[in-house]
């Protein structure tokens, strides 16, 4: 009680204080999210200003005589002539891991019914990214546990990965397989007590979205545990345009938090085409001059400012990182309309989705000849390397002989053997959603593969036999799996011993 | 209504014509916009409009509103208008008035700019900090 009572008496002598100086101003317009303030000649660029009523706004445009304000949530109780004040702050969200499993909207306020977020520390929205004296080159794996991108296009801890595609096509998949198994690896890695792995937490910012699909995507982290390693944020289609444009600012924010304090973080956006529709309403609405298809002049800025704040920093800074996964969706597979060619060209490396492999069955619809991974290779794990160096040129070859054995039918033995081996590649890397596959077994599978070892197995048999592979290896075999793992290269003893276990395998598949 | 980028260009300029020594003059005020209305501009009503805006944020810039909630005696009020000129370094024309609603104390506005020392005002904050 007495406590209590020192605090309100606490209060009351900072009631007591001097006058201080407020910076005031008038509503003179509002509408759509966005007020015109006269007044306010101390407003700072991104400040907050207090509207009265827990109703924020964010200063965007300091003009001469006005100031041009973007609110945060109910727009439709500020009245024109209404006086505001500006605060001195910056807008900034909880962060820490107290948001680990939670659902929450682009100011960090939970959506979850869970109760209040516990953390106590604040992080600023807009922050300028880490610098080069802080940063270094990528060089530990991202395992997404989908076997064509930890084969052929390996993603590394701290690069920026494009998925792209059209509609329908497995983009958010994508994201969700590799959320999942992060919390797969962490898990095992808890339960065996491996201080060594550096758990990679996620953050899935879902911009523009059906509620309905939010819902969906956070049932099915739940449904395979990894809701305990993810943050999910939600700015969905119901939002106002301000709550999706900040959105993966926000996201970024509380990923930065892991990066900062030396943990590794994962940041999937979840489209930042829609979030480029957001930010030209909240540009248009604000007057600003649009340029091509309307979307404001910094549209470029907006998105490579928010994918710079993915880093890999030096040990000196904590070797925290922070990885970013964005996804763009495509109209119709133009990948050379504004938005996606100018996240293309500020990303390193994308993976590409199409709609034509999508209805062949071919799932992923990863296109290996349009997916690319500009950094990733050097932090891919060497038994990878080893066993799926070859592969993407296989891969290759198979397509343009496949396209030309059309015309022909004779072919040479050599030919056939090539066309026969590049459709159970194409097989192998077939893979059923939510369900990721260990590095391990991976390099066992693709080893088999390129030693031929399912060149007697007939295609349609194909995903049979491998899964059967994958069972006898995880279970029969696990010491074997175990020392891939540790070892993350295959020696000539482990290649001995791999070539057994497969053989072994062989012998018993019917 | 819509300014148009040319009508927001004439009217600033005519605000910096009606300045003598960075100060508005009212002589000149007055001039020009009897000489506006008289030369029928295409535009009027908007040039008239931003020039009108620009004029009326130059004068709040240097005029303080004092409300009290009781009134202010002349000493009082002298003393708090040449406050005022020695924060802001020039001329301040101080508006007194009187606001019931404060319960005590005084709230100045200048331009943009607020002291609000009001009971009002504290109690407000209290019960935000509670």
């Amino acid at each position: 009680m007495a406590n209590i009572l020192q605090e309100i008496e606490q209060q009351i002598a900072g009631a007591k204080r001097g006058v201080a100086k407020q910076n005031v101003g008038v509503v003179r317009e509002i509408g759509d999210g966005v007020a015109k303030i006269e007044g306010l000649t101390d407003a700072m660029l991104n400040e907050m200003i207090d509207f009265g009523n827990d109703i924020y706004g964010i200063a965007l445009n300091l003009e001469e005589t006005e100031v041009g304000a973007i609110i945060l949530g109910e727009y439709t109780h500020i009245k024109e002539g209404m006086e505001c004040r500006t605060t001195g702050r910056l807008l900034s969200v909880p962060v820490g891991m107290g948001l680990l499993g939670r659902v929450v909207n682009s100011i960090g306020m939970p959506l979850d019914g869970k109760g209040p977020v516990k953390s106590d520390t604040l992080y600023p929205v807009e922050k300028i990214a880490p610098g080069i004296i802080k940063r270094r080159s990528v060089s530990q794996p991202v395992q997404t546990g989908i076997m064509a991108v930890d084969a052929m296009i390996p993603i590394g801890r701290g690069q920026r990965e494009l998925i792209i595609g059209d509609r329908s096509t497995g983009k958010t998949t994508i994201g969700i397989d590799t959320i999942i198994n992060q919390a797969r690896m962490n898990r095992a890695a808890e339960q065996a007590g491996d201080k060594s792995y550096r758990p990679l937490y996620c953050i899935y910012v879902a911009i523009g979205q059906k509620q309905s699909n939010i819902v969906r995507v956070t049932n099915v982290l739940e449904e395979h545990g990894a809701m305990p390693y993810t943050i999910v944020l939600a700015a969905s289609a119901a939002d106002t345009a301000t709550n999706q444009y900040l959105a993966p600012f926000a996201g970024a924010a509380m990923g930065e938090w892991f990066m900062d304090n030396g943990m590794d973080a994962l940041i999937i956006f979840d489209d930042l085409s829609k979030h480029a529709v957001a930010y030209r309403q909240v540009s248009l609405v604000l007057r600003r001059p649009s340029g091509r298809e309307a979307y404001p002049g910094d549209v470029f800025y907006l998105h490579s400012r928010l994918l710079e704040r993915a880093a890999r920093l030096s040990e000196k800074a904590g070797n925290g990182s922070l990885t970013a996964l964005p996804i763009i969706e495509t109209q119709l597979g133009d990948v050379s309309a504004y938005i996606p060619t100018n996240v293309i060209s500020i990303t390193d490396g994308q993976i590409y989705l199409e709609t034509d492999l999508f209805y062949q069955g071919i799932r992923p619809a990863i296109s290996v000849g349009l997916s690319v991974s500009r950094v990733g290779s050097a932090a891919q794990v060497k038994a990878m390397k080893q066993v799926a160096g070859r592969i993407k040129g296989d891969l290759a070859q198979f397509r343009e002989l496949a396209a030309f054995a059309q015309f022909g039918s004779d072919l040479d033995a050599k030919t056939q053997a090539q066309l026969e081996r590049g459709k159970r590649i194409v097989e192998v890397f077939k893979q059923p959603q939510y369900n990721p596959v260990p590095i391990e077994v991976q390099v066992g599978l693709l080893w088999a593969v390129q030693n031929g070892f399912f060149d007697d197995v007939a295609v349609d048999k194909l995903k049979d036999c491998q899964a059967q592979m994958s069972d006898y290896l995880t279970s029969r075999k696990p010491e074997l799996m175990t020392k891939i793992l540790k070892e993350k290269a295959l020696s000539d003893a482990l290649v001995a011993e791999l070539k057994a276990a497969v053989t072994e395998f062989k012998q018993t598949y019917r | 209504m819509k300014i148009s980028k040319e009508a927001r260009h004439i009217a600033r300029s005519l605000y910096r014509d009606s300045l003598t020594d960075g100060r508005l003059d009212e002589s000149k005020v007055r001039t020009i916009a009897s000489g506006l209305t008289a030369a029928k501009p295409r535009e009027l009503i908007a040039i008239l409009k931003t020039y009108e805006r620009l004029v009326r944020l130059e004068i709040e810039r240097n005029t303080a509103r004092v409300e009290s909630a009781v009134a202010l005696d002349g000493a009082m009020q002298q003393q708090i208008t040449a406050q005022l000129q020695q924060i802001y370094r020039r001329p301040i024309a101080a508006e007194f008035g009187v606001n019931p609603e404060l319960i005590g104390g005084v709230r100045v506005r200048v331009g943009s700019d607020v002291w609000d020392g009001s009971v009002a005002h504290r109690l407000r904050e209290l019960g935000a900090a509670l």
